[in-house]
């Protein structure tokens, strides 16, 4: 019955959003008039609608209405509640509605905290962001419908994929679709400066608080999704540049470039047409990105949920959007505003178009490495594998420079041509961080050169920060570089610490039995005891092991889970925290006890210094939010 | 200082493990190598039968001294480049290689002519 309800909802909503259009051309071209109260009460019923049908989903599967497709394929009445409901974003059609809220979602807020805005650049980007929903709501309701019926209606359900049945991989896609699908705001915002001619430094103050809040969201969502795969998939690692990964890092890097190219835009009306590419394109690899993970198209751990003929129509959309959008800025971008692009060598604006430069080449490094097989094996039958090893090979150089670019950079002036004024700095900078470099390689005995400039490149960018930190810190709480230096340290300390695990890290796989122990590497495996239990939808053997390193000992306690439904096997790590180091162990679930179990530890150098630069590198993000969220900008 | 760019982006293309312990040489071999009947995993990553079984294999070749890229080859006659998560350069990874950094050095020119050149001259 309740089913039902959610799908006339999902109809409402979708004729609301055409009559919502219709309003806006109706008041815009037909009448003339610039009175919008009508176009936006629709517009927010819409969003209600959708919201509505969401809950209503979401109910459909707390109380397991197997009449429902997705219910019946993704959910099972042994899952404790959380699941159930999480599961409702677990699947293809759940996410789809998620995806189509959030992008409502985000045109609710512009509405709400645009009032100092003019009227016209409101209705015309909630006009765009209306279509964006209205082209994602026909495919959800023609080609994945999350109501859709079963006939006879199952007595159980298939169950959800084990391996998502946990917290954090609950909350994680919603983060994660915040992020990526909060960048249509802002592309509806530049198609509609474009139209109505507002394309100028002014639009650059608007938009960039609407690319913060997404950005800040998927930095999180990316983090996330790190830490997920780090203590879910029990591999040890916390970044696989598995194609589903770098699917959510390219909008990613092409946000950030943005975000730096915004600022000269606003700061110095340059870099106009270069900003507007860049929105585009980022909204753009959003979709792509959603292509890669929901068409099948490729082989990774995340692909859980997809189908080719789907993929089809993401990318039959996608082709719209991007023709559309670009035809549309090829007609309207204004062209007077081109003439005012010259760079001085030593100056600001220049660093952040080297800053554009290198992330751009990042992206293009990632959208080949996860595409080329993809090509490569429709045009030649061919399949190729790209690993880690190519993205560290090829990036690694790059992103040393790229350090030490990003501390220099904001020493200069705006338009400023000279070197003179900072070279002590600079200098001091080196000497400084050559110094903690010898400190830190005499400390640890390491003299890798690598390691050596992995580790200078990254303390020369933390010793910036820190100058500028100490330099201004009276000031510090309300001058706008606040949010830069929090994201600037972040991004310091995470290569630092990918750095310091790289080298450091240690991995032992070995297969004990019962009471016996291991020794390799300086570290001592005992295999003490091991425990079962049994949970409500799964069956849990624990092993408990004694871990002594460096005079220190630890008790870990990982386990292989048997799922029922659907009937998978699992390994959950066990990890403990050694000062920002973690000791990491997993079981492995082939095999026989008695026969000595099979198990996976590392010691992983640092690890948790990465948590904490993601955690830095969003309070930047959020931190610019809210202060520009607080002043006024027109 | 060009020259200096240079010969720091060849020095990381030379193979960092060089020398290494044979066990580190193992997992180092295990890594790059895809585990056919996973999703994404390596073979370092995976205790499928599959897996197990091909870290016989390859430790068998070990001991009897062939090299990476004698075990290299031999996996990529019977499976494909496919098992390879770090891709050879090839006529068919020309592209995957050379495409980014063609990239790289053509938006270098540009700045290069946009910028610095303009700079230099005056």
């Amino acid at each position: 019955m309740i089913s039902n309800l959610g799908a006339v909802l999902l109809i409402v909503s979708f004729l609301t959003t055409c009559s919502t259009l219709f309003l806006y051309i109706k008041n815009n071209i037909i009448q003339k008039s610039s009175i919008y109260l009508q176009f936006f009460l629709f517009y927010k019923v819409s969003f209600y609608l959708i919201l509505f049908s969401f809950f209503v989903l979401i109910v459909c599967f707390a109380i397991s209405d197997f009449s429902i497709i997705s219910v019946y394929e993704n959910s099972h009445t042994d899952k404790p509640l959380f699941y159930k409901i999480s599961a409702a974003w677990g699947n293809h059609e759940g996410s789809m509605l998620l995806f189509i809220l959030v992008i409502s979602l985000y045109g609710i807020l512009f509405l709400l905290n645009s009032k100092n805005i003019n009227d016209s650049l409101r209705a015309c980007t909630i006009f765009f962001q209306s279509i964006i929903q209205l082209i994602f709501l026909s495919f959800l309701i023609f080609t994945s419908n999350p109501f859709s019926k079963i006939f006879p209606v199952p007595v159980q359900g298939l169950g959800l994929n084990p391996i998502l049945q946990d917290p954090l991989l609950a909350i994680h896609p919603p983060f994660l679709y915040l992020g990526y699908v909060g960048f249509s705001l802002v592309f509806s915002l530049l198609l509609a400066a474009l139209i109505l001619k507002q394309y100028n430094s002014r639009w650059a103050s608007i938009a960039k608080k609407w690319i913060m809040l997404p950005w800040s969201f998927l930095s999180f969502g990316i983090g996330l999704g790190s830490f997920w795969a780090y203590y879910e998939l029990g591999w040890g690692g916390y970044w696989f540049w598995d194609p589903v990964e770098n699917a959510s890092l390219m909008p990613w890097i092409a946000s950030t470039a943005l975000i730096h190219s915004i600022v000269v835009m606003e700061k110095l009306k340059k870099l106009f047409a270069w900003t507007a590419i860049l929105t585009i394109l980022t909204f753009i690899l959003s979709l792509f990105g959603t292509f890669l993970v929901r068409s099948g198209v490729l082989n990774s751990v995340h692909a859980f949920a997809n189908d080719p003929e789907r993929g089809v129509y993401i990318l039959f959309i996608i082709t719209i959007i991007t023709l559309g959008s670009l035809i549309i800025y090829i007609l309207k971008f204004p062209k007077e505003s081109v003439n005012n692009n010259s760079f001085a060598l030593f100056s600001r604006d220049f660093s952040i178009l080297l800053n554009n430069y290198f992330l751009i080449f990042i992206l293009t490094v990632v959208i080949v490495g996860t595409t080329y097989p993809i090509l490569l094996s429709v045009f030649t039958g061919e399949t190729i594998s790209v690993g880690p090893q190519y993205y560290n090979t090829i990036l690694a150089p790059f992103i040393f420079i790229f350090l030490i670019l990003m501390a220099m950079g904001p020493l200069m002036k705006w338009n400023g041509n000279s070197l003179i004024s900072i070279k002590q700095k600079i200098f001091s900078f080196f000497i400084v961080s050559i110094f903690l470099t010898i400190l830190i390689s005499l400390y640890l005995s390491r003299y890798n050169f690598i390691f050596l400039l992995g580790v200078l490149c990254s303390v020369y960018l933390i010793v910036s920060v820190f100058y500028e930190i100490v330099m201004s810190k009276k000031t510090f709480f309300t001058k706008q570089n606040f949010s830069r230096l929090f994201s600037h340290l972040g991004f310091g300390l995470l290569i630092l610490a990918i750095t310091l695990n790289h080298f450091f890290s240690k991995e032992i796989n070995a297969k004990i039995h019962l009471g016996e122990s291991f020794f390799k590497q300086g570290i001592k495996i005992n295999f003490l005891k091991s425990e079962s239990s049994k949970e409500k939808n799964f069956e849990e053997l624990f092993g408990i092991y004694k871990i002594t390193k460096d005079n220190k000992t630890f008790i870990l306690k990982p386990s292989v889970r048997k799922y029922k439904q659907p009937q998978q096997f699992t390994s959950e790590t066990s990890i403990q925290r050694d000062g920002l180091s973690d000791v990491y162990i997993a079981m492995d679930y082939a095999g026989d006890p008695s026969m000595g179990m099979g198990v996976r530890f590392y010691y992983n150098y640092f690890v948790r210094l990465i948590w904490i630069s993601f955690a830095l590198i969003t309070i930047g993000g959020i931190v610019s939010f809210v202060r520009r969220g607080n002043e006024k900008t027109i | 200082m060009r020259n200096i760019f240079l010969i720091i982006l060849f020095f990381f293309f030379i193979p960092v493990q060089l020398a290494m312990a044979s066990t580190e040489r193992e997992i180092n071999i295990y890594k790059n190598i895809r585990c056919l009947v996973c999703q994404g995993q390596s073979l370092n990553d995976s205790n499928s039968d599959f897996a197990i079984d091909l870290k016989k294999v390859i430790k068998k070749k070990i001991i009897n001294k062939k090299s990476d890229k004698e075990i290299y080859n031999y996996l990529t006659e019977r499976y494909g480049d496919w098992i390879l998560f770090n891709p050879p350069l090839k006529i068919n990874t020309f592209l995957l290689w050379g495409f980014p950094l063609m990239f790289a050095l053509l938006g270098g020119v540009f700045l290069y002519i946009k910028v610095v050149a303009p700079h230099l001259r005056q």
